[in-house]
């Protein structure tokens, strides 16, 4: 299992919690309030309940069910039911590894997480879920190309077979989108999408355009019955 | 299936008294089996099992079916009938969650302050004092004694929050009832109950029902004060992993304001009552 992207860095700000999904793996995403970031299985070791749902109290995420405490090492540190009782030390989330490179967020749920690197001056531009396959979202990004905003276009450049990244280039190969694919189940991906070099503001919204069309065509040419599309945060 | 052949012993809600007209009809499932109701003369309902009729009684103003010829009694709850009460039925609520967490989650308290957000429980008044528990192996209930918790909100009467008692029993598998301080009138226990019909083994109907001295709020303001508390619940019991409930104690970690549930858990394995379980870690 290798590392996965599981959202952009600047949608979760600190003392925000997210769910996301690595493999079969359901997990928890969350911030203290010095910005440090955590990602545990998504259940706390308490009575189950899914961790994303919890809230963050300094540099605790706490159980939304009874309101355990668990520090950013996965510890149990507090439960309001016995509030004078110093928790043992074996009460503890399942940890994994996560690291912030490049304003995106990889996590890794066998071993050090390892982000891929990305242009010098990648920038976020959203993350955006196709209620699809991953095959249909993926033809679907292949077939298209990304309009600048000022009259040029982006189109597909090497794409390595089984690659889960996706990159786009102007003609004079300085401006770049960049297309992180993340499967979160079998008939949803999520894309995360950054763009590298001199982009206006107008530039990055037509990215975001560019990827609602994306998802539209995608959807509509292989689709699941319900699509009930959600944007990430 | 583990626990399905004891689970059809029992009696289950399956619709609330006389609520509905003759001649209609609709269907709805059973420990996984489809069955149909159907409604009489009089507001009685007939409950069918493909071409088989099973056996029908209403008592707390519901209507209870059972697979079995020869069902294990249900239970009574001899406050209910006292009169004064006001008796309230409050509908049906669909979680997807076994029955059993359903029930778990009904005799829980520790998760007043957070998930009954100052309704029936607010930080900092988040202790669980210690309680008893203990089987009643005369009726083969579980029993928890001497609850206490702090309310800010027990009843629209109580102004600042009041101390509540509350005695939980497990009357069923999938039967909860409980008995809480009556502000209004200090000597007597308002009771509140919950049956389950399981629908399969992770998805249930839940039924609540009242039996209350209140002489102020309106049956439509009880019914929806009631309905609130569970959708709370039910956001928590949608989105405990594993759905069905865990019985080895590698599971999940409990403490002693668990010790209801931890009485619960033993009770079913022992029991045999196996349906909506998990008896093995994963
Ligand atoms: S399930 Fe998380 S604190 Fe109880
Ligand atoms: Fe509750």
């Amino acid at each position: 299992m290798t590392t996965e992207p599981v959202g952009l860095s600047v949608n979760l700000p600190s003392q925000r919690v997210m769910q996301a999904r690595v493999g079969d793996a359901d997990i928890a995403v969350w911030r203290g309030v010095s910005g440090k970031l955590s990602a545990w299985l998504n259940r706390c070791p308490h009575r189950g309940m899914r961790l994303s749902h919890g809230f963050v109290r300094g540099e605790s995420l706490a159980c939304l069910y009874h309101g355990w405490h668990y520090g950013s090492d996965g510890v149990c540190n507090y439960i309001p039911a016995h509030p004078d009782l110093e928790p043992p030390g074996t009460i503890q989330t399942t940890v994994f590894s996560i690291i912030d490179q490049d304003g995106v967020l990889w996590v890794s749920v066998d071993g050090a997480a390892g982000g891929q690197d990305l242009p010098g001056d990648s920038k976020p531009v959203r993350s955006i879920t196709f209620s699809c396959s991953a095959k249909a979202a993926k033809d679907a990004l292949i077939g298209s190309s990304v309009a600048d905003g000022s009259g040029g276009e982006l189109s597909i450049h090497d794409i390595a077979e089984g690659s889960n990244r996706l990159e786009f280039k102007s003609a004079n190969g300085l401006n770049s989108v960049v297309v992180l694919l993340q499967q979160p189940s079998d008939q949803s991906m999520i894309a995360h999408i950054l763009a590298a070099g001199d982009w206006s503001v107008d530039g990055m919204i037509g990215i975001s355009r560019w990827s609602e069309t994306v998802r539209r065509q995608a959807e509509r040419t292989k689709n699941v019955p319900n699509s009930d599309c959600q944007d990430e945060l | 299936m583990l626990g399905l052949e004891r689970a059809k012993d029992d009696w289950y809600p399956v619709a609330i008294a006389g609520s509905m007209g003759e001649c209609e009809s609709h269907t709805t499932r059973l420990l996984g089996f489809e069955i149909t109701l159907h409604g009489g003369k009089n507001g009685a309902i007939s409950v069918n099992f493909g071409e088989t009729d099973l056996a029908v009684q209403v008592k707390f103003d519901h209507v209870w079916t059972t697979f079995c010829d020869n069902p294990r009694p249900l239970f009574d709850i001899p406050e209910g009938d006292e009169p004064g009460r006001v008796r309230v039925p409050c509908g049906v609520v669909r979680v997807k969650c076994s029955p059993l967490r359903a029930v778990e989650n009904f005799l829980d308290i520790a998760h007043f302050p957070f998930v009954h957000t100052d309704i029936l429980g607010a930080e900092p008044h988040t202790e669980v004092a210690p309680y008893d528990v203990k089987i009643d192996e005369s009726k083969n209930e579980v029993i928890a004694t001497k609850v206490k918790f702090f309310q800010p909100q027990a009843a629209k009467s109580a102004g600042d929050g009041i101390v509540t008692d509350y005695v939980y029993r497990v009357a069923a598998p999938m039967v909860s009832i409980l008995y809480k301080t009556c502000p209004p009138k200090p000597e007597a226990q308002d009771v509140i109950t919950l049956f389950v019909q399981p629908l399969d083994e992770e998805t249930c109907d839940v039924w609540p029902w009242m039996a209350l001295y209140d002489y102020e709020n309106s049956m439509a303001d009880m019914i929806s004060f009631q309905q609130m508390i569970f959708v709370q619940d039910r956001s928590i019991l949608e989105n405990q992993i594993p759905r069905k409930l865990p019985l080895d104690p590698r599971m999940e970690i409990p403490t002693r304001a668990d010790m209801t549930s931890i009485a619960y858990r033993r009770w079913l394995k022992r029991s045999g009552a196996l349906y909506g379980a998990l008896t093995e870690a994963v």
